[in-house]
């Protein structure tokens, strides 16, 4: 590995590392633009500007790799007047807008300008002016004006998604980017484009004007969307809550992970989450008798929910877990169910419209926690019904009373009406989930579940990756995780207290399903780890 | 050079022959864009965006890529142009020689402003930086040739030669 120095410190790094990511490693921060990792060097900003060796002429790092012996100085007095000069030039036509653009507070513009500005303006003519408040699809907007042309967002489709919708038009300070007449930018992954422009010129139609950025506070996490589980950062707003119509989840930003999604995710993920501030969220648990609807609290219903469960044999009752739930839930209801011996258990409901998948991250299962469910047994016990099974054994009244997670089995693949069907046969219907769906209108016990980001735990990818997600916000209502509800259950049917955290919870699965062996909660870390290879 | 506005974007087998030489001498054939480009603009009289398309198909690009190109040099007509080209050169020193007053004369003569084609498809006209002949100025390009020391008698004479 060549051994260099940068700012009178050395490094070793391995052969092709750029002088960008270099100092990186030792905390140097060399600024840039259109460099970006996981894209192609353009070279395009020359903002990261640093001095080689006694070459005359600074030179630019991104495109620049480590080479044994080298000495780079990344804060000499010409590389600092040289990303001064850059600046004034990156700002000639910019129109300052920063009052009402949203990139404010996350613009790279204003970073560096902060630092390596040149505060005393000499420009005096007339800016060029360019389209603003474009859209360029569903969801990005541009605002040519403020584009330093970095190229970033036209490699992205190139190198990426390989739909190539963007351009830099035009030349010189006339340069702007845009699409092909009449196309537009939609394909699947295009709010990346939103992620990696440093500067206000593409900003995201959905989250535009909702909150300024300084209020935000985040929370890692997982996108449930599907399987892949790429990771996320929940970006919510409490500071503000008259903000954004009181909607506290205010968007979803993709988190590094090599191993996963890298720096993207796709837009239904990156949408995906308006489900956890909407009104249709279940806020108090419900009984129901004939058509009549009773909020009750947890103490009351619980005790019911339990006295109902113990009240049919085994073989009456079915249970239908979900794979969007996570393995500490899975884990709580398959004790609970192994505890009454219920023998009708599952997961699996095909759903009607058929997914679609690619091959950059979109899974066509939409689940986040299928393999988890798998590793940790909801299927069918031996001689017991599987869901479709389940609905057929509930139309002939062989099953009595049913308990939903989550799923909304008029949206199955299954003949509607023979759902319905099924549902009104039974003698007991319980419905846990966070929001109301086709099955929790006709659910005797309606049980109100936190939403992914109301909660901790973990699910499992499509590969085995258990990741860990964080509590952003607090439950809506009386709402409660999972596994709190189902372990209050276990408990008023004596199977001991309720374990006190999701941690908890993970430990004792650990100790006991053979894939998830050796994994430890916290040692998952922000990256996750895999479950034992079977 | 001289096809007709509304000419069917499509090379002949002939041209499309030219096409893979051009590709083939390159070792990335998006190097022959530019030459290629130039075949479109001579084939169908201008680079509309039928043609962007019909030229990124070509090259397996996507048509915003071709359109860079294309949007980039100011030799490439992006509209129906005239059978003629007449191009003013604006630069230093043509315009202390007068070429303001050629340029007004000739905007007079053919009744249209820089940019324009007349009516009847003869003349386009335009306005240019400077074209390296500054010996013979206030000059002008008209179609691949040069025309120099202009005088309203002689644009007179070279219009009046034009087919
Ligand atoms: S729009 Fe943003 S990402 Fe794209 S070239 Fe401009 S500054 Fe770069
Ligand atoms: S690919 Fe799947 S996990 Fe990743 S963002 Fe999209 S829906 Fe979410
Ligand atoms: S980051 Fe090196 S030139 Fe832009």
């Amino acid at each position: 590995m060549p051994k260099l120095t940068i700012d009178g410190k050395e490094i070793e790094a391995p052969a092709g590392t750029n002088l960008i990511e270099a100092a990186r490693r030792l905390g140097i921060e060399i600024p840039h633009y259109c460099y970006h990792p996981g894209l192609s060097i353009a070279g395009q900003c020359r903002l990261c500007m640093v001095e080689i060796g006694n070459n005359p002429r600074p030179q630019i790092a991104c495109n620049i790799q480590v080479a044994e012996g080298m000495v780079v100085r990344t804060e000499t007095a010409k590389v600092l007047a040289t990303r001064q000069s850059i600046m004034e030039f990156h700002l000639i036509n910019h129109p300052l807008d920063c009052p009402v653009c949203d990139q404010a507070g996350e613009c790279w513009l204003q970073i560096y300008y902060m630092k390596h500005g040149l505060y005393e303006p000499r420009m005096m003519d007339e800016k060029v002016h360019k389209p603003k408040a474009v859209p360029l699809g569903p969801h990005v907007i541009l605002d040519a004006e403020r584009c330093i042309l970095c190229s970033r967002c036209v490699r992205f489709c190139d190198e990426i998604t390989g739909t190539g919708e963007l351009g830099i038009f035009q030349r010189g300070d006339h340069s702007e980017i845009g699409l092909f007449p009449g196309r537009e930018l939609s394909n699947p992954y295009s709010a990346n484009v939103i992620d990696i422009c440093p500067v206000g010129a593409l900003t995201d139609r959905d989250f535009r004007f909702a909150v300024r950025v300084w209020y935000l506070e985040t929370a890692k996490s997982i996108c449930p969307g599907c399987s892949r589980g790429c990771n996320i950062e929940v970006h919510y707003n409490l500071r503000r809550p008259h903000h954004n119509q009181g909607r506290r989840v205010a968007r979803l930003k993709p988190r590094y992970n090599r191993e996963v999604n890298r720096w993207w995710i796709c837009d239904a993920g990156r949408y995906g989450y308006k489900f956890v501030d909407d009104p249709s969220r279940l806020l108090l648990p419900a009984r129901r008798a004939d058509t009549q609807a009773d909020e009750v609290v947890w103490e009351e219903i619980i005790p019911l929910v339990a006295a109902r469960l113990s009240a049919y044999r085994p073989e009456e009752i079915g249970v239908l877990a979900s794979p969007q739930m996570a393995n500490e839930d899975l884990f709580l209801l398959r004790r609970l169910v192994d505890h009454l011996g219920i023998p009708n258990v599952d997961f699996r409901v095909p759903s009607r419209a058929s997914g679609d998948e690619d091959r950059i991250l979109i899974k066509a299962d939409k689940n986040p926690n299928t393999r988890g469910a798998e590793l940790i047994g909801l299927g069918p016990r031996p001689g017991g019904l599987d869901a479709r099974g389940v609905l057929r054994a509930a139309r002939e009244r062989r099953i009595k009373c049913l308990w939903v997670l989550h799923h909304d089995l008029l949206l199955s693949a299954w003949p509607e009406e023979e759902t319905r069907e099924a549902l009104r046969a039974l003698d007991c219907l319980i419905f846990q989930g966070s929001n109301a769906n086709g099955v929790s209108p006709s659910a005797h016990y309606v049980l109100p579940s936190a939403t992914w980001v109301e909660r901790e735990g973990t699910f499992a990818n499509f590969e085995g990756r258990v990741q860990r997600f964080w509590k952003a916000v607090e439950p809506v209502g009386a709402a409660l995780p999972d596994w709190e509800i189902i372990g209050r259950i276990g408990e008023a049917l004596g199977m001991g207290p309720l374990p006190a955290t999701a941690e908890a919870i993970f430990k004792a699965l650990a100790a006991e399903v053979i894939a998830f062996r050796g994994l430890s909660y916290r040692e998952l870390r922000d990256a996750g780890k895999p479950v034992a290879s079977s | 050079m001289r096809a007709p506005a509304g000419v069917k974007v499509q090379f002949t087998g002939g041209q499309l022959q030219e096409v893979r030489r051009l590709q083939a001498l390159y070792p990335d054939k998006r190097a022959a864009l530019l030459p290629v480009l130039q075949l479109a603009q001579a084939a169908f009289g201008y680079i509309s965006l039928e043609a962007e398309e019909y030229v990124a198909g070509l090259f397996d690009l996507s048509p915003a890529h071709v359109h860079e190109v294309v949007t980039f040099y100011t030799l490439f007509f992006r509209e129906p142009k005239g059978r003629h080209v007449v191009s003013v050169c604006h630069n230093l020193t043509c315009h202390l020689l007068g070429a303001r007053r050629v340029l007004a004369y000739l905007k007079e003569r053919l009744g249209v402003e820089v940019g324009g084609t007349t009516p009847d498809g003869k003349v386009t006209l335009l306005s240019v930086e400077c074209l390296c002949a500054c010996e013979m100025a206030p000059m002008m390009q008209v179609d691949d040739r040069y025309e120099g020391h202009l005088t309203p008698e002689l644009v007179d004479r070279i219009l009046e030669g034009l087919g």
